[in-house]
């Protein structure tokens, strides 16, 4: 049930998927790894969405060299945990929903933990190490995870639904180098509506699904496109799972 | 295909490909090259040939014994070549080949 505040805030996205669906949304729990270039947006706007339970997740503390990019981070917040100035945005952006802010690095003892019942898990990481661990989450929990990258001008994005699509490790198998790298903020900022538009449609279960493909982005060119993506039977971390039908969320 | 199958009894034998490359690759590299080649081009064969313009883009893609960087995803058509089978499979005729690295900043 909403209450009247709620019927006004999401009125005119209840016009694209109902009552019916933002109920999909309020009840949804979605699990973001990371607060800063990517996890900045995601989680703006899934909070302003409605998605009732947000985790967001982060271990670092707000530098002035993130300004340029983390725009849920402000000038005020430099030397502020992340966690603790992500919460405070999200619950100004939007009073009615529940955000848990993890102060914790997110490594191979506690990332099933971590991610408990949520019901999606939304890459906002800086590097591979934990993002094969996140995917591991997911084909564990059976959940699906939205990978997002970014560096420069470019940005890839893909969804993956353990057992159905190819794993971050079919498609990825290898880690790139670890580096600084060089970044502009519109680059996560569109990267990042881009996944927080993946979970929408897949908590409301409609629409087309970024499924079997990787949709690589060239800021530069103002250029998408997508390269078609299958599961490597041989994967290390997914080849066990049996193909499944289902590619949205069970209505 | 049937293109591919005529040009099976022309003695030259050459034909075309499209190579792609993505992100820092595509920096160095630019994309969208189409060449050339003699039947039986094996892959890695091919890129080292269009790396090598740019010693920057070649370090980037290949390794100082000239294999490439592990995490380097080569594609055909679509589908994924293993970069161990890269060296003995051979680009056929209207192939267009993707070269790209994973992105990893967030």
């Amino acid at each position: 049930m909403f209450s009247e505040r709620e019927l006004e805030r999401y009125k005119r996205q209840m016009m694209l998927f109902g009552e019916e669906g933002q109920e999909r949304l309020k009840k949804a729990h979605i699990f973001i790894a990371g607060a800063g270039g990517l996890g900045s947006p995601i989680s703006i706007y899934l909070a302003v969405a409605g998605v009732g339970t947000i985790t967001i997740v982060d271990m670092d503390v707000v530098d002035l060299t993130n300004l340029n990019r983390q725009v849920l981070h402000f000038d005020r917040d430099i030397g502020k945990k992340k966690t603790a100035s992500a919460e405070d945005k999200l619950q100004a952006l939007n009073p009615d929903i529940t955000v848990n802010a993890i102060d914790v690095k997110i490594d191979e003892s506690n990332a099933v933990k971590l991610v408990g019942k949520a019901d999606g898990i939304v890459d906002a990481m800086d590097n591979f190490k934990t993002r094969y661990l996140l995917n591991n989450a997911a084909i564990a929990n059976e959940i699906p995870f939205f990978h997002g990258g970014i560096r420069g001008f470019y940005g890839q994005a893909t969804t993956i639904i353990p057992g159905t699509t190819p794993c971050l490790k079919c498609i990825f198998p290898k880690a790139p180098p670890k580096e600084v790298f060089p970044v502009v903020g519109v680059t996560p900022g569109i990267i990042g509506t881009i996944q927080a538009n993946e979970v929408i449609k897949y908590l409301i279960g409609s629409g087309e699904l970024l499924t079997n493909r990787l949709f690589i982005w060239d800021g530069m060119q103002a250029h998408a496109e997508e390269l078609g993506v299958e599961r490597n039977p041989a994967c290390e971390a997914c080849s066990g799972m049996t193909t499944k039908k289902t590619t949205a969320r069970k209505k | 295909m049937q293109w591919y199958d005529n040009k099976e009894n022309n003695s030259e034998k050459e034909m075309t490909v499209k190579i792609r490359f993505f992100a820092r690759f595509r920096e160095l590299l630019g994309t969208d090259i189409v060449i050339d080649v003699a039947a039986a081009t094996m892959f890695t064969h091919l890129i080292t040939t269009i790396a090598r313009k740019n010693p920057e883009g070649y370090a980037a893609i290949f390794d100082e014994n000239g294999t490439f960087h592990e995490f380097v995803i080569l594609m055909k058509n679509g589908k994924r070549i293993e970069l161990t089978d890269a060296a003995t499979t051979p680009v056929a005729d209207g192939d267009e080949i993707a070269v790209f690295p994973p992105v990893a900043g967030g």
